[in-house]
């Protein structure tokens, strides 16, 4: 655990000596600036001129809703795009000849320093997106006074998609010893793939065959669905309950399956 | 006691794909006792760090075994182990003494000890005004010696450099020098890798020679260098036409230039034999000299003798 958790704190040590991270919390402090100031100018009274009671309380809510969905929308779509570019250099860094002999001639299991990198750039992402979402979710209470708990759990939501998503580029990682593979797997399950697979139901209008219904059907299940954790999160911020969880738990069966197997590999590897 | 013993090790990277495929050692055994200066000598692609990651777990042997201070498992006793790899690389974000601190850290060392142990390596290396500088600044003597430095970290038994005065000026090796052989007087065993022949006969007790993956030899020092001697030989004659041939062939008997020939001595032999013949035949010894080989004119010729058997 202690090892693990080494490698955990320095991941984010490395993170943060990046020039990429450094942007990113700039622009997250500079969208909670520029949100501070743009929500001290809105009058919300002259907006709700003329409701009353029980009327008015539930249009504010609906106002602020939708707020909070027009800031959280460019993270997961930004945010991540920045966070799987930034992440996947990782474990080719600690690949290199010259490190990695290093840290496995220290009493680390391989296994260890492979959970301590995964841990550490998923902390990294959670970090960010707590102080973007918190920061957010403060500015909305001050203003408007209105606490949204479910707000908060965008957090775990997109760190979740991260999460997932990361799993894929470690396995690219450990594979190819370079970072391209890995963000260009992501990037296109998280483009492309995730969202096409998500409306398959439009695709069955035109492929009509059983048999590559079944196939498609089969990909659905199997890889992430990032597409539809993204809809569960603006369920989240709109304040819906959610009822249907199978996107989270496939999706973390996939995590697990490529991680477990980012490992055996690992384990095996020469260096 | 063996700090070390390798059985029948070989290693073969790629194994089954013909045009990749590379037989880095093959059928290696030895032992190397404890509290040994072990220099192992071998040109480029020899062999040598693939030995050491072996030893270390880093890289998987195809077949054979290997114990470090007794123990198969090498994961158990990492802790008691210190390690500079060749050409290393440190996060480069870190100060010298972060750099320390983090593999301090995973090397198991306890916390508590870790702050004085830094002062005291940084100062032994000669780093102390340079703690608090990242070490993406660094010279690579500068990042050999922080190598060296984090190697010790953990009080190790058992100390591995692959290369260490590679890059490192005149000084700079004699100073790593002192440090090894100071390591050795507590009974450490240090196992060196090197292309440089006068470092390693200059630290070690014992070298072996690793030519291809084949450790063509492995004595101490001062048998690598007396062994095989060189006489010169002066005299007035032509010795070819005068001693017999099998005389000629014993000795490796050879023209260098007029009335000068060199002639090989091993163990089993004695050069009055050949003193002895010139003698009876009347012919004049002017002068015979021992000629005093170098490590490198050994480690030349036994890479060579190996490359001719190879051929054959
Ligand atoms: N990871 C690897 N994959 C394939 N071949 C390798 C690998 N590492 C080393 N080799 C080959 O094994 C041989 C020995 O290499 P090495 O142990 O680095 O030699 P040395 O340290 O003596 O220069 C070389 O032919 C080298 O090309
Ligand atoms: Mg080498």
């Amino acid at each position: 655990m202690k090892n693990i958790w080494l490698i955990t704190l320095y991941t984010l040590r490395e993170a943060f000596s990046r020039k990429v991270f450094i942007a990113f919390f700039v622009v997250v402090v500079l969208a909670l600036v520029g949100f501070g100031i743009f929500g001290s100018l809105v009058k919300v009274d002259t907006l709700l001129k003329g409701l009353e009671g029980a009327d008015k309380q539930a249009a504010l809510n609906q106002i602020v809703y939708r707020i909070e969905l027009m800031l959280i929308s460019p993270v997961y779509g930004l945010g991540l795009l920045l966070a799987i570019f930034a992440s996947s250099s990782f474990i080719p860094v600690m690949l290199e000849k010259g490190n990695i002999d290093l840290l496995l001639s220290k009493p680390i299991s391989r296994t260890q320093l492979l959970l301590g990198k995964y841990f550490g750039g998923i902390l990294v992402v959670f970090i960010n997106i707590s102080i973007l979402i918190v920061g957010i979710w403060l500015i909305i209470f001050l203003k408007f006074s209105i606490i949204s708990f479910p707000f908060l759990f965008a957090i775990f939501t997109i760190t979740f998609s991260f999460a997932v998503l990361y799993a894929l580029i470690v396995l690219s990682g450990v594979i190819s010893g370079n970072s391209m593979l890995g963000m260009m797997l992501s990037y296109m399950i998280y483009l492309i793939i995730s969202p096409l697979l998500a409306s398959r139901s439009i695709i069955f209008q035109f492929i009509q065959s059983d048999f590559w219904q079944k196939i498609i059907t089969f990909f659905y299940y199997i890889l992430p669905k990032t597409s539809e954790i993204d809809k569960l999160t603006s369920g989240l911020v709109m304040n819906q309950t959610i009822t249907n969880f199978q996107p989270v738990y496939s999706s973390f069966l996939f995590l697990v399956v490529v991680l477990s197997l980012s490992i055996y590999i690992f384990e095996k590897k020469d260096f | 006691m063996y700090s070390i013993e390798i059985q029948e090790l070989t290693k073969i990277y790629s194994p089954g794909n013909p045009s990749k495929e590379v037989k880095a050692l093959n059928k290696l055994n030895l032992n190397i006792p404890q509290g040994t200066i072990f220099g192992l000598l071998g040109p480029n692609g020899a062999g040598k760090t693939t030995l050491i990651k072996i030893l270390l777990g880093i890289t998987y042997q195809t077949s054979g075994s290997v114990k470090l201070l007794g123990v198969e498992d090498s994961y158990q006793i990492k802790s008691r182990i210190g390690y500079l790899p060749e050409s290393h690389k440190f996060p480069l974000y870190l100060t010298g003494e972060e750099v320390l601190n983090f593999y301090g850290r995973l090397s198991g060392c306890d916390s508590k000890a870790i702050p004085g142990k830094i002062d005291e390596l940084l100062a032994m290396m000669d780093l102390t005004k340079w703690r608090k500088t990242k070490v993406k600044k660094y010279s690579k003597g500068m990042m050999q010696r922080l190598g060296l430095a984090q190697a010790l970290m953990n009080d190790p038994d058992l100390i591995f450099l692959d290369e260490p005065t590679d890059g490192v000026d005149p000084i700079g090796r004699k100073e790593i020098r002192d440090i090894l052989l100071n390591l050795k007087d507590q009974n450490k065993t240090i196992f060196i890798n090197s292309h440089l022949l006068s470092e390693v006969e200059l630290m070690s007790d014992r070298a072996g020679i690793l030519n291809k993956g084949n450790l063509l030899r492995e004595c101490s020092i001062a048998e690598l260098t007396t062994n095989n001697e060189e006489y010169v030989i002066h005299v007035d004659r032509a010795l070819e036409q005068i001693l017999s041939q099998t005389l000629i062939d014993e000795f490796k008997v050879k023209k260098s230039v007029e009335g000068v020939y060199s002639a090989f001595v091993t163990e089993t032999q004695n050069i009055n034999d050949l003193v002895d013949a010139i003698r009876n035949n009347q012919i004049t010894l002017k002068e015979i000299s021992l000629k005093k080989k170098s490590l490198e004119d050994v480690f030349i010729s036994i890479i060579q003798d190996a490359e001719k058997e190879g051929a054959k």
